[in-house]
């Protein structure tokens, strides 16, 4: 025991790290929240508590393959009224008097090559938390990276197109 | 542990650490401060404004997304070209995404340039101005290319207040001969339209209309419209005589051959033969008497010993011409070559009084705005006159005259001298910008407010698809701040281009300007026509000048520069895309080779790719030598366009001026250049020099790739030969399962359900212009690779024309347009492993660019060579990336790509078809290349529906598959040029 007490505290200690790594890694209270956005905007307040429809904001989704992410003008037709001196809102108000766009942080990832239209799924009475998931319980969003197992087994599914280049590629 | 297990698990480490390790993307989505009302994220918006590339003044339609123009398409509604594009106005993206495009005001200090606010510029600029205004009048000259009324009185009104008249207006071609010839025989001081639609037969003396000569597109799309066959039947005949082969002549049904100078020669010999026919009463007995003594000379035999073209054509010729009923004779090209132009032009328009008395073919009306160009010799006097007295402030817009012009014309000097304050608002550093003291660059075309009608009595508007990329100013706003008391700026371009159309009567309030610049303009037909009275021919400046005539130089060596399809004057040189697009003839890209009939070539011992010292009286040039059938022997061409000294990276070092060689002189008569110089000697350097050739082989090798068949067969109705599997006798067969046929097919038949997407091409349509190869490169992101990749055959063209040489005539030229033919039967799907190119329910033939693992398998498979391999990330440099089709995937390297038919845009129909319920219908599909076609030469549809354009055109008897005998089952279905014997 005594001659192996150095072999024995360095895999201790290499387990011990490994076990930090991981729990900061997966379990960290912030794991899986997502990235901070420039403002602190919370999807759960808004579309949870506040119920505010998706499309509201994202208003193009029906009508296009974009959903669109909304004009800094568009935060402030409510914003000028609903805490409008809070600090967050003040710098909203910076970015729209200096014409700045909000330099928000990508959390939904598909590859270069797909290109999705959410147009195609809104019309088909496709829900947007079928694939983005419940959003009005996130306050920042998880985002996600999709791949195209996600995409083929649904279009599978429900007999979709999935000729490659007329469904999603080009 | 053992070997093995070691390898695997290094191995797959190895992968995870590479592949398993990339971070989150590091990217932002930027939100808009202020959503636009018109701009839906995803979306296109189109915006009409008009093409500024050349003169001619066609109709654009600008598509916008998120902000940018990403394509331009010709606007359908514009009466010059009717929703078509040449392939420079394609490239018009490229100008503005220019990498090279300064982006400041720069200006001269110590002989370099130093960047500056736009602000100080234009300050500097109003206090030089004003400053020379003081000095005394005229000392504020203004030198231009061709603009429109608009811009055109902004800069009459600028002057007046500067006291000072000066404003020129330069063009390269500027058709002077034409002009000065339309002034004595129709009385019009001008440049009138042709009714080319309306005739059955067409003699040019040279003019090349289907590439640069007044409006490309436009009488593209009219030649056709009277030269194309139309069921089993064609009349009209088009008769081309020139020294070179342009593409125009390469379309006409006989290229005559001449000694330059010798077309006016041509000429008199038909008037001859029209007057002995009894042609010509209504010139009255004097003029038709003078005529008569002039031309009795010129007997054919006579004719054909001056020219070099044989009696027998000329006979020919003559006959068909007085068999005609409505006969048109064009003048000389853009670029009038010999030194008989003045009379070439005199002589086709007296032929066109002879032979159409009441002149229908003359439209008097529309006539072409370049016709505001100075003459040559106006321009010569202006910069001797400027480097006699260099005194006051230049202003430049677009005239690169150190390019265009031959040296010891007086603007060097001129420009060199301090006391001359020269200002260019050019948006690049050419040649002529290089010299100037400011460079304060203004926002080009699709950036700005303006009115271009390229044709009298239309209007067409410009409008501002995108904000200014870089910041500049309007050229409108310049010119106005340099007006005391007038405060440009803010919306001073747009308010004062509504002041205009008011004041000029073609607007009456504000619903028809909106109107108007949703449409791009207005376009509506004349009431009467409004014709000059006809001068009388018996004697006058006419008669002196063809009495004048000089015989053409025979033996000795001469050169003619040609104007470019594809860069124009030159002023196309930056843009990538028309570099990499070869010329349609000599299938060259990037350079501009002195191309030499090859006999003189084997004569002095030289070879194609030698690079020859051509010398002239003025200059001498080293450039490789291409062998070319496009040439009579004593002349060598070279095209317009390259050999500029800066202009960007794209221009820079690429080939020799030909201007170079050419004496800054004018014809006496008309006040015209010539593009034409006798050489003095052409010597071998000893070196050689690869030339960028794309087309491999010119002739077809025998294997029945683009056919024609000769009118008599097609009026017979000739039956093809029994169905068999020869080359020839092969059937066409469908890409549908009923071409099905188990004797010949190894894979059972494909599947359609509702579409079955195809292509025809009427090769007797396609004149070779190359448009569709420009829109194929806007459209799908294809890169462009250089010059040296090109040299490796490493270009990226999806869609190319093949140009092939009859064996036994090669002056005898076919295009055949080249593009995936998305087989049914493809031979690329089977061999590859991994399964990417891949049949689609829709019959596409799909290229998974993520699933390519880049064997080459397919490529070498392929029969047509139409797959690209990307052998490097090509280079976008900033900001062309701007440019990109977000539709589109931009290729990796290491993975092969192809035509897809334009598949964003049948998903695109697909989208709006579903959005309504209901199918897609014919011709809601159109892909870049058709809907560019300047004559129609591509249609496009679904097979599957019985009543598609396509599915009709399939029963064409001319209807034949390239190498179908391949079993290969082409969803391109071409159709034969059908061709005059004799």
């Amino acid at each position: 025991m005594r001659q192996n007490r150095t072999p024995i505290l360095l895999i201790i200690g290499c387990l011990a790290l490994a076990g930090a790594f991981l729990y900061l890694f997966y379990v960290q209270p912030q794991a899986g929240i997502g990235a901070p956005q420039p403002i602190p905007f919370s999807h759960r307040l808004h579309a949870g508590v506040k119920r505010i429809a998706c499309q509201f904001c994202h208003s193009y989704v029906g009508r296009s393959r974009h959903p669109g992410i909304p004009p800094v003008e568009k935060c402030l037709f409510c914003h000028q009224y609903i805490i409008a001196r809070h600090p967050q809102i003040l710098k909203e108000h910076r970015y729209f008097d200096t014409g700045t766009p909000t330099p928000w942080r990508k959390v939904n990832y598909l590859p270069e090559h797909v290109l999705f239209n959410h147009q195609r799924h809104i019309r088909k009475q496709i829900a947007c938390r079928q694939c983005h998931g419940k959003i009005e319980a996130m306050d920042r969003i998880a985002g996600k990276r999709f791949k195209m197992g996600f995409c083929i087994k649904c279009h599978k599914r429900k007999g979709a197109n999935v000729g490659c280049w007329l469904a999603c590629h080009s | 542990m053992d070997r093995r297990t070691f390898l695997k698990l290094s191995g797959s480490c190895a992968i995870s650490i590479s592949a398993g390790c990339n971070s989150e993307p590091a990217k932002h989505l930027f939100s808009m401060v202020r959503a636009p009302q018109d701009m839906v994220a995803g979306q296109p918006t189109w915006y009409a404004t008009t093409c500024r590339e050349c003169p001619a003044g066609c109709g654009m339609l600008a598509k916008i997304r998120e902000g940018r123009v990403i394509k331009v398409e010709g606007n359908p509604l514009h009466a010059i070209n009717r929703g078509r594009l040449c392939m420079r106005g394609q490239a018009t993206l490229q100008g503005i995404y220019n990498p090279d495009r300064i982006k400041t005001a720069l200006l001269k200090h110590n002989g370099k340039f130093k960047p500056i606010s736009y602000a100080r510029a234009l300050s500097l600029l109003a206090q030089r101005s004003r400053q020379a205004a003081d000095r005394g009048p005229d000392r504020v000259y203004v030198l231009t290319e061709s603009v429109g009324e608009f811009v055109h009185a902004h800069f009459s009104k600028t002057l007046a207040a500067l006291n000072s008249t000066r404003l020129m207006v330069f063009e390269p071609f500027a058709y002077e001969a034409l002009k000065t010839a339309n002034r004595q025989i129709f009385g019009l001081d001008g440049l009138c339209a042709y009714r080319m639609q309306t005739a059955d037969l067409i003699v040019s003396l040279g003019a090349d209309f289907l590439e640069t000569w007044l409006s490309p597109v436009e009488y593209a799309r009219k030649f056709k419209a009277m030269h194309a066959a139309r069921g089993n039947a064609k009349t009209g005949r088009f008769f081309h005589i020139g020294p070179y082969r342009s593409l125009t002549a390469a379309n006409a049904d006989r290229w005559l051959a001449c000694r330059p100078g010798a077309e006016a020669f041509v000429a008199m010999g038909l008037i001859r033969q029209a007057l002995n026919a009894g042609a010509g009463g209504a010139l009255g007995p004097a003029a038709q008497q003078t005529l008569r003594e002039l031309t009795a000379g010129y007997r054919l035999e006579k004719v054909a010993a001056v020219s070099g073209i044989s009696t027998d054509i000329l006979q020919h010729l003559s006959q068909v011409m007085l068999a005609s009923r409505r006969p048109l004779f064009l003048g000389t090209p853009s670029a009038a070559c010999g030194p008989n132009a003045l009379q070439a032009n005199i002589g086709a328009n007296l032929l066109q009084r002879i032979l159409d008395p009441e002149l229908q073919r003359i439209d008097f009306n529309g006539r072409h705005r370049v016709e505001t160009a100075h003459r040559r010799s106006e321009i010569y006097s202006f910069c001797r006159q400027l480097a006699a007295d260099p005194q006051g402030v230049l202003l430049l817009h677009n005239a690169n005259l150190r390019h265009c012009l031959p040296p010891q014309n007086g603007i060097a000097r001129a420009l060199a001298e301090k006391t001359l304050f020269t200002v260019s608002f050019s948006n690049f550093m050419d040649a002529t910008t290089r010299h100037a003291d400011l460079v304060l660059p203004v926002r080009l075309p699709l950036e700005s407010w303006g009115e271009y009608g390229g044709k009298a009595g239309l209007v067409s508007t410009l409008q501002p698809a995108m904000p200014a990329l870089t910041g500049a100013p309007h050229l409108v706003d310049v010119l106005a701040a340099l007006i005391p008391d007038v405060r440009p700026g803010g919306r001073y371009a747009r308010h004062s281009l509504y002041t205009h159309l008011k004041h000029t009567g073609v607007l009456r309030n504000r619903l028809q300007w909106t109107q108007t610049l949703q449409k791009g303009g207005i376009f509506q037909k004349f009431a009467a026509e409004d014709r000059p009275p006809l001068p009388e021919l018996a004697e006058g400046p006419h008669m002196d000048a063809l009495r004048a005539m000089v015989p053409p130089q025979a033996g000795g060596l001469s050169l003619i520069a040609a104007p470019s399809i594809r860069v124009f004057d030159g002023r196309g040189a930056n843009r990538p895309w028309l570099s990499e697009i070869p010329d349609p003839l000599t299938k060259v890209a990037w350079q501009t080779p002195v191309q030499v009939h090859p006999a003189t070539l084997a004569q002095r011992g030289l070879a194609q790719g030698s690079v020859v010292r051509v010398q002239s009286e003025k200059g001498v040039l080293e450039t490789p030598a291409y062998a070319s059938h496009g040439t009579i022997p004593d002349v060598l061409i070279m095209e317009i366009g390259q050999g500029h000294a800066g202009f960007g990276r794209y221009a820079q070092k690429e080939s020799v001026n030909p201007f170079h060689l050419f004496p800054a002189r004018t014809d006496a008569r008309s006040g015209g250049p010539a593009f034409y110089t006798p050489l003095t000697t052409i010597k071998d350097s000893g070196q050689r020099a690869d030339i960028v050739h794309t087309d491999g082989s010119r002739t077809q090798h025998g294997r029945q790739i683009a056919l024609a068949v000769p009118v008599s067969d097609l009026v017979e109705g000739k039956r093809p030969p029994a169905p068999g599997l020869t080359m020839e006798t092969f059937p066409l067969t469908l890409p549908l399962p009923a071409g099905y046929d188990k004797k010949r097919d190894f894979y059972p038949a494909h599947p359609h359900s509702r579409y079955r997407w195809s292509m025809i091409v009427d090769l007797d349509r396609c004149i070779g212009c190359g448009a569709c190869a420009a829109a194929c490169y806007a459209e799908n992101n294809l890169a462009v690779v250089g010059k040296a990749r090109m040299l490796e055959g490493r270009e990226m063209s999806w869609m190319r024309i093949e140009r092939y040489l009859d064996p036994e005539h090669p002056e005898r030229v076919i295009f055949l347009p080249m593009l995936c033919q998305h087989c049914d039967n493809a031979p690329c799907e089977p061999v590859c492993p991994v399964y990417a190119p891949h049949h689609s329910k829709e019959g596409i033939n799909n290229q998974i660019y993520n699933r390519c693992i880049g064997t080459r398998f397919c490529s070498q498979n392929c029969p047509y060579k139409v797959r690209r391999f990307n052998w490097f990330d090509w280079q976008r440099p900033d900001p062309l990336p701007l440019q990109l089709n977000p539709d589109v995937t931009v290729r990796a390297k290491g993975v092969m790509e192809k035509c897809s038919f334009c598949v964003q845009r049948i998903k695109d129909a697909h989208d709006r078809a579903k959005n309504a319920k209901r199918a897609v219908f014919d011709g809601e599909v159109t892909p870049a290349c058709a809907q560019t076609c300047p004559t129609q030469a591509l249609t496009f549809g679904n097979l599957m529906d019985p009543h598609s354009r396509v599915a009709r055109l399939v029963h064409n008897p001319r209807a034949y598959q390239v190498m179908g005998y391949l079993n290969t089952k082409p969803a391109v279905i071409y159709l034969k040029k059908v061709i005059w014997e004799g």
